[in-house]
Parts: C-alpha cells; structure tokens; sequence
C-alpha cells in the first residue's frame, strides 16, 4: 500500500526530448521523467540554474532540481500514443562578430532590421513532436523525497510558472487534475484515469451527445504501462528499456541512465 | 499565487501560405485524427515581435530621431548637465566645469554614440583601432558612422525615452569615475531600453556566450491549429513571355506549383504575469503597456508569409481573455472533432464549440466557477477591444 500522486497530461502537440545533437530534436513516443519532473518543478516555482544571476542561486537552484529528479519514482499509463510529427524549423541570425565586435541586439526586431539583409543567416533544426497523445502520470514519493505529495498537488493546481508538455509551446489542452491516491499496486492508482471516462464527463457537462464521439479521435489502443524499478506492481515486463533521462544536472543539462520496465494493461487497467 | 493571462483567438485566413515547410508547403497537423492546417508558435512569434504594433504600443511614447545626439552626451560630459535637460527644446547652455577634460568628453560621447549606428567596414585599409585601450589589432576593422569631429553620425538614429535616461545616468557615473566607458557598459546601453526589456521579457532569450542576458521567456505560445478538416492545395501557375510571338510556340515561359491553403485559426497564449513584471525589474506600468502591446500584435498580426502572393492579413473576430491563478489550459479540445460550416456558420460554430468547451471544463475541474474573462466578437459586434485591453493590461500590476 503506498500514496500516489496522480495527475493527466494532454495537449494537442506534446515533445518528450530524446538525445538531441545538431539539427534534428527528437521526441520520445513516451514521456521523460525530466520533462515530468520539469513540469512539478515549474508548478513549485523552482527556477533553471542558467537563468541564475548568482552561483549561490545556481548552486541552489541546482541541488532543489536534483533533490526532485532523485526524491520519487513515476509510472506512466498511455492509451492513445498519438502520431509524430517533425516540425521543419528555421530561424534567422545576423551573422556574430568575434571579440569587440559582438553585438547584443535588445530587440528580435532590431537584430533582423539592424543589418544588411545578405548578413542574415538562417539555422534550421527539425523538431519532432507527439500528436493526439494522452497520458497518466503517477508519482511516488521515495525517503529522501524533498516535498509531501500533498504539496505538490497544490503547486500543480495553482503553479507559480506556466506548464506545458515537453517544450514551451505545448501548452496543457485539460486540467491536470491531480489527485493523491492509496493504492495497492500503480497500476490500480491510475485506473480511474480513464481517457474515455474523461472525456465523457467533460462531454456531458454540456450535455452535448456528439462529444462523447471525442474517445475514438484519440485511436486509442491497449494501455502501455512504463514503471521505475522501485514501483509496486503486479505485472511483469514485457519490456525493460534503458532511457537516458534521469536529470544529472540541470545547470550542465547532463542525464544519466534509468531503467523503464514496459507492459500493455488488459481491460480495465488490469493483468 | 501567480497570475497568468491566457489569451485565446480564432482568425480566419484566406488562401495563404503563412508559414512554410522545407517543400515550401504549408505547415499541417494532425488532431483528432483529421488534418489541419497549421502555423507554428515560433512563426507567430515572429510576426509579433518586429510587427510595428508591438513596438509602437510598447514605447508609448515619444522617442527622439537626431544625428546630434554624439555632441549633447559631450557637453552632459563638459558641464555636469543632465542629458534629458540638454535635450529639451531652447538648449540651456553651462559652462564646463572642468572635471571632464574636452578631450575625453568628446572621445567617450563618440564611442557611446557608435553603438547606436550602423558599422561600416571600409574596404582593403588596414586600420588600427585606437581608440580602444589595447589598440593592438592591426586588422581591418568596422567603423561606427560617427565623425570624430562633429560627433554627428551619418544616419539619423532613433533614441527611446528609456534609452536617453539610460544614457544620462551613464555619462553622470562618467564624469564621477573620470574613467572610459567599459565595453560591458556600453554593451548594455541597447538592452535596457523599453522595447527590448519588453521582447525579451516576453519571449527571453539564452546566450550561451553572455548568461547575464538570459531571460526566462513569460510567454507561452501554441502552435495555431485549424479548427476544422484543411487539406494542403496546390496552385498551378503559368507565366506567359510578353515577346512571345507565338510563332513556334503559345506555351507558358515558366510554370510552377504553390502550395497554400485557408482556414479559420485557434491560438492560445499564456502570460505569467508575474515573471514578466520580474523580468522587467518590477516596472508595473511596462508590464501593461508590454502584455497590452502583445494582445494588439496576437488579434491584429499575421505571419507575413508569401504576402505579396496572398494579401493575407487578417484580424482575429474573437478574442477570449481570461485572467487567474489557476492551472492554465488551451481549450484546443473543442476542436478534436472538427468544426463543419452547417447551421450558423464555421464561425460561429467554432465560438460555440469554444464557449461550450470551457464552460464544461469548469463544471467538471472547478465546480463550474469560470475564470475572470473578457472577449470580443466582431460577427456580432458584441464586446469592446479597449475594454478587453484594459482588462488584459490590469494585469501589469498583478
């Protein structure tokens, strides 16, 4: 029996960043415990160290990051994995100087119109994202865990930053609606998270009988659960996948390793 | 308890291809298992911050255009007068007192006025750049448009309000240190003026090279997304050769395929009011004239793409401001099952999916207490856009 903090991830467009070197930024299929974490981080109120003004600030803000990212353990329970879509992505930069003759422009518009156009250039990246995808997260607090999980209920419904899903412009499209839960086993904390039963509430709110046609928009399938090695389970993997996104340190953006055990859930959430 | 404004629009576009993708297509998503067209958050972006909306309604105020300004910072330097005074009209004139020599004043009035114009390297001379402490670099080097002499700079620059007090209190630590302007001190001359604070405060920005500039951006952006079923199409065209006589052939001189497409938008935004109050250092009065200056460039800017193929500027006919503490949400669910034009019309269609969608989210989440709000409609004419404005910009004191 443990307390569970339980809570729903849905925006049109979400991107869970997988290793990214150059111009291609890759999404994961599945949520990364960083950007779950990021995202508790951001309803606490917990800045980013390279935004610090000072090293005492970054030093702190650091260890706060890391207390979290090592204090509890999460399972995931996705229903509709959604499609991919890769974002092709250009920006224009004015060419940089070298010593003295760099320039810092106080405006985008100053740094696109200050110049000559010739000494435009532009960056590309491609940027991958997850479509139509819904997810349940639960949070488990472990003994070095920094805030009760009451606490973070609170900061997840009045966060003190904005959220979003992976990157900045993948806001929330439903309300979090985090809830604190005594289960058994993870998989009985998320089983009421339910895609279709949320969205037949939100649907007969309004009394509307075509919302409730909303559930197969979402190509929903056979949930796919994803557990940290300490959860308290009754299912056996099917899978067990090394992914890298276990926040190292957040001021030299390093991740280590975590081991994420895989399997597909039966009706109702069961074995 | 932080105060988050979240901004929602729909703004139909004709044909257009507002932002593009490596096909030169426009951009597409899938939601709800159906294909829409799309604009990207960044391309938005874009748009509303070198739109002259936004930084005409930020500055709110009367700046200065001048090529003179070089020779009032020397005489602030001579005489001890404060730079906002010498700039006004009827110049008063002091005599120097003396703590700033003639030399000095008139070498540091020119290289803070360099940073305001244009550099110009001049071809295939080597020069030196002696005004600089070091002075060893024997490569060729840019030039600011400022004369030595006159202190006048070839272009007329544009000064803002902010940029002048930030000035004037540069040249006072002058003359008190009696030392040169350092290159930090002069680097941040542009940075702190109000339609710079007022971007970055917004959007942020990291630079890698200068931390201290890092700001973390109080603005949220989601990508727009059309609110029914949108199918790239292709446009094929011709262009004929005026001399073509036809005498071995009528064909076309060129031909070629555009993609574009049309669709009525949903955006969302979200301001944390709060950070972009921190960021722009508690000022309460910048921080409504920026969310104000950010809610005319959202309603009233398009992406410029392809514009002069497709004219394609729009206004948005309903805007949603709502104001609060709680957990921010877009409302883009209204738009899983797609908007069809029957009964009143794709428009209005969409403004009810919208009004239904948020009302039902606020029965289910918050035992139906909807959030502070304020909209417009222009198909019906309902609502006012000052009021909305002023609504919105209330948040500046947060």
């Amino acid at each position: 029996m443990r307390d569970y903090l339980v809570f729903q991830l849905y925006g049109p467009l979400a991107a869970w960043g997988d290793i990214a070197v150059g111009e291609t930024r890759p999404s994961a299929m599945t949520p990364t415990k960083s950007a779950v974490l990021g995202l508790v981080a951001a309803a606490l109120g917990l800045r980013r160290p390279d935004t610090a003004r000072t090293e005492a600030e970054r030093a702190e803000w650091e260890s706060r990051h890391i207390a979290l990212a090592e204090g509890y353990g999460m399972a995931v329970r996705i229903e509709a994995l959604g499609l991919p879509l890769t974002d092709y992505h250009t920006a224009q930069v004015p060419s940089s100087g070298t010593g003295k003759n760099r320039k810092v422009f106080s405006t985008r518009r100053g740094e696109l119109t200050h110049g000559h156009k010739s000494d435009l250039n532009t960056i590309l990246s491609r940027r991958e994202y997850r479509q139509d995808a819904f997810y349940a997260v639960a949070i488990w607090a472990r003994g070095n865990s920094p805030y009760t999980l009451h606490e973070l209920r609170r900061a997840l419904l009045e966060p003190c930053f904005m959220l979003y899903l992976g990157r900045k412009s993948c806001p929330l499209a439903l309300p979090l609606q985090p809830e604190v839960k005594s289960a058994e086993a993870v998989e009985d904390a998320l089983a009421s998270m339910h895609l279709e039963g949320i969205l037949a509430r939100v649907a007969e709110a309004g009394g509307d009988a075509g919302w409730t046609k909303l559930y197969t928009r979402f190509q929903p399938s056979a949930p796919l659960l994803l557990w940290d090695g300490d959860a308290e389970t009754r299912l056996l993997p099917e899978q067990t996948i090394i992914r890298r996104d276990a926040t190292l340190s957040r001021r030299s953006w390093q991740f280590t390793v975590r081991d994420e055990h895989q399997a597909h859930l039966g009706q109702g959430g069961q074995l | 308890m932080t105060t988050f404004l979240q901004l929602h629009l729909l703004t139909s576009y004709p044909p257009a291809c507002l932002n593009r993708d490596d096909l030169n297509r426009p951009k597409t998503a899938v939601m709800g298992g159906v294909p829409r067209l799309r604009v990207s958050s960044q391309s938005l972006k874009r748009a509303w911050r070198i739109s002259d909306t936004f930084h005409e309604k930020v500055s709110d105020q009367m700046g200065i255009r001048s090529k003179e300004l070089g020779r009032r910072m020397r005489d602030a330097l001579l005489n001890g007068v404060a730079l906002a005074d010498l700039l006004k009209p009827g110049t008063l004139q002091a005599e120097p007192d003396g703590k700033v020599s003639d030399e000095n004043a008139t070498k540091w009035a020119w290289m803070i006025a360099g940073e305001f114009v244009d550099k110009k390297t001049k071809d295939g001379e080597e020069e030196t750049e002696g005004e600089e402490p070091e002075g060893k670099s024997k490569k060729k080097v840019k030039k600011p448009n400022v004369s030595k002499e006159t202190l006048k700079s070839e272009q007329i620059v544009f000064y803002s309000q902010k940029e002048i007090e930030v000035l004037g209190t540069l040249i006072q630590s002058l003359r008190e240190s009696g030392r040169p302007p350092t290159a930090e001190q002069l680097r941040v001359l542009k940075v702190k003026e109000a339609n710079g604070s007022a971007d970055l405060a917004l959007f942020g920005r990291m630079l890698a090279s200068s931390p201290d500039f890092n700001v973390d951006a109080a603005c949220q952006v989601a990508h727009a997304i059309t609110v029914h079923r949108a199918a790239v199409e292709d446009d094929f065209f011709t262009a004929v050769d005026d001399l073509n006589t036809r005498e071995v052939d009528a064909g076309s001189a060129h031909m070629g395929e555009q993609g574009f497409g049309a669709g009525l938008f949903y955006s969302y935004v979200c301001i944390d009011c709060d950070l972009l109050k921190e960021n722009l250092g508690g000022d309460a009065e910048l921080t409504g004239k920026t969310i104000k200056a950010l809610v005319e460039a959202a309603a009233t800017v398009a992406p410029t793409g392809k514009q002069n193929s497709f004219a394609n500027r729009a206004w948005a006919p309903y805007v949603l401001a709502e104001k609060g503490s709680r957990q921010p949400r877009g409302l883009s669910l209204a738009f899983m099952k797609p908007v069809n034009e029957y009964g009143e019309g794709m428009i209005v269609n969409a403004m009810t999916a919208l009004d239904t969608m948020r009302t039902n989210l606020d029965k289910v989440y918050h035992s139906g207490q909807p959030l502070p709000s304020e909209s417009i409609n222009a198909l019906t004419g309902e609502g006012d856009f000052q009021k909305l404005l002023d609504f919105a910009t209330g948040s500046g004191g947060v």
